[in-house]
C-alpha cells in the first residue's frame, strides 16, 4: 500500500512538472495553430537564464523566473513576430519546418555559447527530503511542483479574467470576428507566443533544479509536450494540466510495476490510444467550442 | 552605376589573372621547399554537437593536441625516411550514426587510408563496419561495446578493453575492500555501451563471488529512477553498479541523495571522473568510486610528449576545457598510428594494420596492446578506479598506481553533508 502511494505521488510530483513544460506549447498550438518544434530549445533557454541569473546575483534559481520569463516574453514575442508569422503566411507546413530549423540552429548555437557539458542548477536545499507518513518526498522535486502549479493557475487566470486573456480567446475562437471587432491578430498572435515562451522559459528552471541538462535535451523537452498535449488537450493549462499529470503516473506505474525501461512504451501506447479513440485529447481543444 | 559595376568586374577579373600568373611562377619556387615534407591523411568523425558533444569535444580535443604537437612542435614525424605531417580531417557527425556513415564512406571514397573513432558505440560500429570493408584501419578511443570486437573485423583496434571485460579492475578493487561486500545491484540505460557495460559487470562480480541482488534497465533518457531507488532501498545491496553516461549518473546520485538512499559504495561508470559533476553534488560526492583509464600521474615514458605531465602542459596552451581521459585516449590514438606506421616503415593501410595487430608500445597513455580482436589488453589498457576523496579524484586501484587508499564504507548521505 505505501508502495503504491509513494509511486502516486511521485507521478504527481513528475506530471506536474511534465504539465508546466508542455503548458506554453499547447497554448501556441491551440490559438495559432502552429506546432512549435523549437519549444524545447525555449526551455532549455530559461534553464541556462536561470544558471546564469543565479550565480551571478547569488539568489535562490526560482527567484529568477521574473527575469527569465521577461527575457523569454520578448525573445517569444520577436520570434513569432518576424519569423513565424512569415512562414504562416506563405504556407501551412512552413512554420513547422521553420521552428525545427531554428531548434536546429539554436542547438548549436548553444553548444557554441554554453559548450555541450551538462549543467544543473543546485540550490541551497537540492538534497532536502521530507516525508508525511510513510511516503518520503524530494523537497526539490515538490517544489517544483508547487512552482508548477502556481503558473499554471496563473496563466489559467490570465486566460480566463485579464483583458489580453479575452482577445487571446477571441482570437482563438473567431479569428475573422475578432478581427472585424478591430483586434489586431498579428500582435495578439505575437503576445501568445511571448507568454508561451515566457512560461517555456520558467518550465527550464524548474527542470534545470531537478534534471541534469545540456543543448542535445531539447527533443526530449518538445516530444514530452506533443505527447501530453494529446493527452490533455489543447489549448488549455487545465488539459495540460490532465496530460502531464497522467503522463507522470503512467510513467511512474509503469516503472514500479512494469520495469523502469517501460515507461516510454507505455507513454507511446497511451499516445496511440488517445489518437485513436479520442484525437482531441481528453479536455479536448478549450477554444473549439465556437469555432 | 552601370559603368562602375563593369568597371569593378574587369577589376577583380584583372586582379585575378595577375594572382594566376604569380601562383603560376611561384609555384616552381616553393615546390622544392614542400617536396621534403609529405602530408599523411587521417579522416573520422566526431560528435561535436548532438547528445554525445560533451565527450565527443574531449576526444576531438585529444586528435587535435596529439596533431598540433607533432607537426608544430617536432615539425612532423618519420616515416621509412621519409618526414610526414599529419593532416587531421574530422567532421562532426552530430551524434548521428547515420550521418557518420554517410562522412566516412566519403572520405574512404575521397582516398583516404587511415580513420580515428567518434565517440559511442552505436557510432564506432557502423563506421567501423564500412572502414573493414574498405581495408582501412580504424583506431578508436570512443566504442567499448563487444560488438565491435566479436564480428571478425580485422582492421578495428580500441584503445581499451571491451565492454563486457571492463568491469574486471573493478571487481578485483570490490575484493580487496574491508570489510568484504557481498552484495550488488547493477543500474543501466538502455543503450548499446551501458548494456553492454552491465553484462560485464554481472560477469565480473559474479565471477568475483558477490551476489547479484538485482538488475534494473533505465529508458535511455530517463527523467525519473524513484521507483528503482525505492527498489533499491528495500534490498539494500553493499554496492550499486550504475554504468550510464554521466548525465543520467548525476540523475541517480541527486535523487539518492534527496530520498537517502544509502549503499555502502557507489559506483559510477561515467560521471564522478568529471569536476562538473563533483561541484553539482558537492560535499555528496566524497566516497563516490568510477574507472578512469588515464590520469596525470601514471608513470609512462613517451616517445613523443616525454610523459603525462608533460602531455597536460602542452594541452593546456591549447585549450582552456578541463582534461579527461578520453583527451589522452584521442592523441594516443594518432600516436599509436605513428608508431605503427614507423614499424611497419610504410603507409600502406595493410601494412600498418598488421603493425597495429603486433603493437607494444608504450606511450603516455599506457603500454598499447591489443587483442587478437583489436580491443585493448585487459591488463595493460584496462581500468583503473578513481575515488572522490576531498573534492579530487584519487586513483584507488591498482595498487601499483594508487594514490590513496579506497574509503569503505561510505557514510550515509545526510553525514557526508
Amino acid at each position: 500500500m505505501n508502495l503504491i502511494a509513494q509511486t502516486l505521488a511521485d507521478g504527481l510530483v513528475l506530471g506536474g512538472i511534465y504539465a508546466l513544460a508542455a503548458v506554453g506549447f499547447s497554448l501556441i498550438f491551440g490559438v495559432l495553430h502552429v506546432i512549435n518544434l523549437s519549444h524545447g530549445i525555449l526551455v532549455l533557454l530559461g534553464a541556462y537564464l536561470a544558471l546564469i541569473f543565479s550565480t551571478t546575483l547569488h539568489i535562490d534559481p526560482l527567484l529568477t523566473m521574473p527575469m527569465v520569463m521577461v527575457v523569454l516574453f520578448a525573445v517569444g514575442y520577436v520570434y513569432q513576430r518576424f519569423l513565424i508569422q512569415q512562414a504562416v503566411d506563405r504556407s501551412p507546413l512552413g512554420s513547422m519546418l521553420l521552428t525545427f530549423g531554428v531548434a536546429l540552429m539554436l542547438q548549436n548555437i548553444m553548444i557554441w555559447v554554453f559548450s555541450p557539458d551538462m549543467r544543473n542548477i543546485t540550490p541551497t536545499y537540492a538534497f532536502t527530503s521530507f516525508k508525511l507518513g510513510p511516503i518520503a518526498f524530494d523537497a526539490v522535486r515538490v517544489s517544483c511542483l508547487l512552482a508548477s502549479l502556481v503558473l499554471l493557475s496563473c496563466l489559467a487566470a490570465l486566460l480566463k479574467f485579464s483583458p489580453l486573456g479575452r482577445v487571446i480567446r477571441a482570437t482563438a475562437q473567431q479569428t475573422l470576428a475578432a478581427r472585424l471587432c478591430g483586434v489586431n491578430v498579428r500582435h495578439v498572435y505575437a503576445l501568445t507566443f511571448a507568454v508561451s515562451a515566457a512560461f517555456a522559459g520558467a518550465a527550464g528552471i524548474v527542470i534545470g533544479i531537478i534534471l541534469p541538462f545540456s543543448p542535445a535535451d531539447e527533443g526530449t523537452w518538445t516530444l514530452n509536450a506533443f505527447v501530453v498535449v494529446v493527452l490533455g488537450g489543447v489549448g488549455s493549462p487545465a488539459g495540460a494540466l490532465i496530460g502531464g499529470l497522467l503522463l507522470g503516473i503512467v510513467s511512474t506505474l509503469t516503472a514500479q510495476y512494469i520495469g523502469p525501461s517501460f515507461p516510454n512504451v507505455t507513454m507511446f501506447l497511451l499516445l496511440v490510444l488517445l489518437l485513436l479513440v479520442r484525437p482531441q485529447g481528453l479536455l479536448g481543444n478549450a477554444f473549439a467550442p465556437s469555432r | 552605376m552601370v559603368h562602375s559595376k563593369k568597371a569593378t568586374r574587369r577589376r577583380v577579373m584583372a586582379n585575378f589573372g595577375v594572382a594566376l600568373g604569380a601562383a603560376a611562377l611561384g609555384a616552381p619556387a616553393i615546390r622544392p621547399a614542400h617536396a621534403q615534407v609529405k602530408t599523411l591523411v587521417i579522416g573520422g568523425s566526431v560528435p561535436l554537437t548532438g547528445a554525445a558533444a560533451e565527450t565527443g569535444l574531449n576526444v576531438n580535443n585529444g586528435y587535435i593536441t596529439a596533431v598540433s604537437y607533432i607537426n608544430d612542435v617536432l615539425g612532423g614525424v618519420e616515416i621509412a625516411g621519409e618526414k610526414y605531417k599529419i593532416d587531421l580531417k574530422l567532421f562532426d557527425d552530430a551524434s548521428d550514426p547515420a550521418r557518420a556513415t554517410t562522412l566516412i564512406q566519403r572520405q574512404i571514397d575521397e582516398g583516404t587510408n587511415f580513420f580515428l573513432g567518434s565517440f559511442g558505440s552505436n557510432i564506432v560500429l557502423p563506421t567501423a563496419a564500412i572502414t573493414e570493408r574498405a581495408k582501412k584501419p580504424m583506431v578508436q578511443t570512443g566504442g567499448g561495446s563487444d560488438a565491435i570486437f566479436t564480428r571478425g573485423y580485422k582492421f578495428v583496434f580500441g584503445m581499451f578493453p571491451r565492454a563486457t571485460r571492463q568491469f574486471a579492475a573493478t571487481a578485483a578493487m570490490f575484493k580487496s575492500l574491508q570489510p568484504l561486500p557481498s552484495t550488488y545491484s547493477v543500474i543501466w540505460t538502455n543503450d548499446a555501451f551501458s548494456k553492454t557495460a552491465a553484462e560485464g559487470v554481472r560477469l565480473s562480480c559474479d565471477a568475483a563471488g558477490f551476489k547479484r541482488i538485482d538488475g534494473y534497465e533505465l529508458p535511455a533518457k530517463p527523467t525519473d529512477v524513484s521507483s528503482v531507488l525505492g527498489s533499491v532501498r528495500a534490498t539494500t545491496p553493499d554496492l550499486l553498479v550504475c554504468v550510464m553516461h554521466d548525465q543520467n549518473s548525476l540523475l541517480v546520485a541527486r535523487q539518492m541523495v534527496a530520498t537517502n538512499t544509502n549503499v555502502k559504495l557507489l559506483f559510477q561508470g561515467l560521471g564522478p571522473q568529471l569536476a562538473s559533476f563533483r561541484e553539482a553534488l558537492g560535499k555528496h560526492s566524497e566516497y563516490l568510486c568510477c574507472s578512469t583509464y588515464w590520469d596525470e600521474n601514471v608513470p609512462f615514458k613517451d616517445k613523443f610528449f616525454g610523459d603525462s605531465k608533460k602531455f597536460v602542459e602542452y594541452y593546456k596552451t591549447k585549450f582552456t576545457r578541463p582534461i579527461a581521459y578520453h583527451v589522452a585516449g584521442a592523441a594516443a590514438c594518432i600516436e599509436t598510428y605513428i608508431l605503427a606506421m614507423q614499424a611497419a616503415k610504410s603507409t600502406n593501410p595493410e601494412a600498418v594494420r598488421d603493425a597495429l595487430a603486433a603493437a607494444n608500445y608504450e606511450t603516455f597513455y599506457s603500454r598499447i596492446k591489443f587483442t587478437p580482436e583489436g580491443d585493448g589488453d585487459e591488463l595493460l589498457m584496462g581500468g583503473m578506479i578513481g575515488q572522490v576523496q576531498k573534492g579530487k579524484l584519487e586513483i584507488v586501484f591498482p595498487a601499483a598506481a594508487a594514490s590513496a587508499k579506497p574509503l569503505y564504507p561510505a557514510p550515509d548521505w545526510d553525514k557526508k553533508a
